[in-house]
């Protein structure tokens, strides 16, 4: 094994070995130090609580900053913006690349019509469909149908195979949208358009951009003066098919937009996530998205981050891309899609290795950062691994495991109530969960009930359970299959609409 | 983000880290039983805990003689160590008082008080005076001298079965049939069973409402008397062996001796799960010396085979005579 190769593999087996022996840990000394692991569970219990305050709190702060900015005309803005240094809005193109998959028309036309919604000018617009050769001739049919109804409405619609199987590809998303990006820079060749004014946006096939969003993404690129290094991050939400997905799944895609508005408010640690935009200079001159690994939308952050030599950030947009909720046909199927989904999330802890080696390879990246934002980035899969097993399942072990003498001691008496007590606060949180969901809920469509307001609301009972359930196993799912070097492929989440009328 | 966003983070940061550093002292003390005095002077020390649970709940707790506030079930908090007299206390019912030992970060539990009730005014439920009484299937059976009633528990609905009114003077022993229709009883000498059967079913059987039968008249002193399984033989068990009546037609009953003792047994029980008898005799065994042993006679089979047998050859007997 080569040097390199070795340190990677230490690298990929820190998050999981930390993980598992904080578990381990845990069982061994409840039956041994009962004690001592009652007042980590107490620690942690009210770290957790006082946490999920704290978060909360920024989320209020993001949704407030959401409302502001909602009314904004960034199209306007940017007029009177003018042109900076030779950059306005007129003459900077927005690149929309769609990576696809298996995804057919009912998927990607409401993406493409929310294109033609924006109130950005079409002709300063391209649309790049990458279609996967191994999904099969339908699919490239289908993308061919697309550009031919849609080829007039933008600068271009561009439509491209991505072949099978190139050297040193895997089966990611990642390569796909790589091939689609040097498809897009043959033709800016071609045309002989300057790759700094070409902002580009890798989205997921069901993105639907908001009306203000390339307006938006224009004025933050043309104000922002280091504007090759940051990417530009929206909210993304789930409201594609909101109204006609499971709760469970609704519960557990909100949570997830609620976490990026968090984010948004934590810029130290805040990095690219799902649908995100970028300079496309920046993109061919780190050599574009990886092509062998999965998440590739993080990876690209880290990968522009060390080549500017940690001088990169992401910016964050206060305007929303709607996406389709990962749902099923059953309950046991829209969990399991779920569990699937938050997995393929929770294997970006490949950054960290990934990060960890460039951080070896790099000494112009000051050793304060390179320990903060590691550290940063460790902390939060590892938490992500521990934090519901250690609150729903190890918190009751010391009684279980500790016998009859702890439990006769004041600590193992008062366990269950003061933990039960630090986290019946972290409940309250969920009202206001509840009324910020009610609050970015899209209208109700014609078709579905007014009773389902209330189950809009009543829903949120399932978080404590969904949380117990599929809180903290995906990411320890993918940190063991990281550990062990079981390398995950890339699972496309099959996108699932209710046909309405 | 804007300037604005940032002071608001770094407030509700800072202000997060210090709330988590100013509740985690008080928390982890109060979940390890310390208790802080800042006057007179700062001290620490260690409490223990007292858990009462009382039945029934909701009753008063006195310690050392002081009321307290809380209510059973409750934990009684921050109690130096020591030995403490408690009570706990509701009107009307007796109060259970102890001596409890708090010992320093531990719990003490007293979580099965049972208060009883103080002495309430007796009930007469019956209006009949009682030789006897028996208790089945949710109804009171009294044996009187107007004859065999029933009641419901509390006395009501009573219902005359029969005016037989020949109960013996001292019962020694009453069980009712695994069926629950019959109620056998007996003295030292007689077994009489009591037939409990509705009006239909008595017809069906041939029987009449609420009849008391004398069904075995023993020679040797009865010890114990026991329901077979089926409900319709009784096992005798007398100071000179083991008897099995047949209780089904009428007139007199067919009893058969299945095993005569050597000596009057010094204990006996019946398994009626397996209708199985164990008693202790006398006896001289091949692989052991004479004396008292244990035996067990499995009535279920081997009674069936015995008694079938012995029928046979009865009638074989009356046939010959004849």
């Amino acid at each position: 094994m080569r040097r390199n190769d070795l340190y990677r593999r230490i690298f990929e087996i820190i998050p999981g070995s930390l993980t598992w022996t904080t578990l381990i840990s845990l069982l061994v000394l409840a039956i041994f130090k009962p004690l001592w692991v009652a007042i980590f569970i107490i620690t942690f219990d009210l770290y957790w609580g006082i946490r999920v305050i704290y978060l909360t709190t920024l989320l209020v702060f993001a949704y407030r900053r959401l409302e502001k900015e909602k009314k904004i005309n960034w199209l306007t803005r940017c007029e009177e913006l003018g042109d900076r240094h030779g950059l306005g809005y007129r003459n900077v193109y927005q690149a929309i690349l769609f990576p696809v998959y298996n995804e057919g028309p009912e998927i990607l036309i409401p993406s493409i019509s929310a294109l033609i919604a924006s109130n950005y000018s079409k002709d300063k617009m391209i649309v790049v469909l990458s279609v996967e050769e191994r999904a099969g001739e339908d699919v490239w049919r289908n993308a061919e149908m697309l550009r031919d109804s849609y080829r007039d409405r933008f600068f271009a619609f561009l439509v491209t195979k991505h072949p099978i199987g190139l050297p040193g590809e895997a089966m990611a998303k990642g390569a796909n949208a790589t091939w689609g990006a040097k498809v897009l820079k043959a033709f800016l060749d071609e045309w002989n358009i300057d790759y700094g004014h070409v902002i580009i946006s890798c989205f997921d096939a069901d993105t639907c951009a908001e009306k203000e969003y390339f307006g938006c993404l224009a004025y933050h690129y043309i104000t922002n003066p280091k504007r090759h290094r940051s990417s530009y991050q929206p909210i993304p939400v789930y409201n594609n098919n909101i109204w006609h997905s499971r709760s469970i799944a609704r519960v557990f895609e909100i949570g997830s937009s609620f976490m990026q508005m968090i984010e948004t408010m934590r810029l130290e640690k805040f990095v690219t996530f799902s649908s995100h935009s970028m300079s496309f200079k920046t993109l061919v001159d780190v050599g574009y998205w990886p092509i062998d690994m999965i998440s590739d939308d993080s990876v690209i952050y880290w990968k522009c981050f060390l080549y500017f030599d940690g001088d990169y950030s992401v910016i964050p947009m206060y305007v929303t891309v709607s996406m389709d909720i990962a749902t099923g046909r059953t309950r046991l199927e829209t969990i399991a899609k779920q569990y699937k989904q938050k997995r393929r999330w929770a294997w970006g802890v490949e950054n960290f290795p990934y990060l960890m080696m460039g951080f070896m390879e790099n000494d112009r990246i000051p050793l304060i950062k390179k320990l903060r934002r590691g550290f940063n980035l460790l902390e939060s899969h590892y938490t992500w691994a521990v934090w519901a097993i250690i609150v729903t399942f190890i918190a009751p072990l010391p009684l279980i495991l500790g016998g009859g003498l702890f439990r006769q001691t004041t600590i193992g008496y008062n366990l269950p109530s003061v933990s039960a007590a630090l986290l019946r606060i972290t409940l309250l949180t969920l009202l206001i969960c509840m009324f910020l969901s009610i609050r970015l809920l899209p209208p109700r469509p014609p078709d579905v009930k007014r009773s389902k307001n209330i189950v809009m609301i009543a829903q949120w009972a399932l978080a404590p359970f969904m949380a117990a359930l599929i809180g903290s196993t995906p990411a320890i799912d993918a940190q063991t299959r990281l550990m062990l070097g079981k390398y995950m492929h890339f699972q496309v989440t099959e996108k699932f609409r209710k046909k309405t009328n | 983000m804007k300037k604005s966003d940032k002071i608001k983070r770094f407030i509700a940061f800072y202000l997060s880290v210090i709330i988590f550093c100013v509740l985690l002292p008080i928390v982890l003390s109060y979940s390890l039983g310390y208790h802080v005095e800042y006057f007179p002077s700062f001290t620490i020390y260690k409490t223990g805990i007292i858990y009462l649970k009382s039945q029934p709940a909701g009753s008063s707790i006195y310690v050392n003689g002081k009321l307290r506030p809380e209510m059973t079930p409750a934990k009684i908090e921050e109690l130096k160590p020591g030995t403490y007299r408690v009570e706990v206390k509701r009107e009307g019912f007796y109060p259970w008082q102890k001596e409890l030992v708090v010992r320093p970060n531990m719990v003490t539990k007293a979580d099965s008080i049972v208060l009883f009730p103080l002495a309430q005014e007796i009930k007469r439920i019956s209006d009949y005076e009682v030789v006897d009484f028996a208790v089945s299937g949710g109804n009171i059976y009294y044996l009187t001298k107007n004859g065999l009633m029933r009641s419901s528990m509390d006395g009501t609905g009573l219902k005359l079965f029969t005016s037989y009114a020949a109960w013996p003077g001292s019962i020694r022993g009453k069980k009712f049939s695994p069926d629950g229709n019959k109620i056998m009883y007996f003295d030292g000498w007689h077994i009489w069973v009591a037939y409990l059967l509705p009006e239909g079913g008595f017809a069906k059987a041939g029987r009449e409402n609420g009849r008391v039968e004398e069904v075995y008249r023993s020679e040797d002193p009865i010890i114990d008397a026991f329901w077979y399984s089926e409900s319709n033989h009784a096992v005798v068990v007398t100071e000179r062996g083991i008897i099995v009546v047949d209780l089904a037609g009428g007139g007199a009953k067919n009893a058969v001796t299945l095993y005569t003792f050597n000596s009057r047994p010094a204990g006996i029980h019946y398994d009626p799960g397996t209708d199985s008898l164990y008693f202790s005799d006398l006896r001289e065994e091949k692989d052991a010396k004479k004396g008292v042993y244990l035996y067990r006679m499995d009535l279920r089979q081997k009674f069936l085979d015995t008694f079938i047998k012995r029928i046979k050859k009865e009638f074989d007997v009356i046939y010959e005579t004849k």
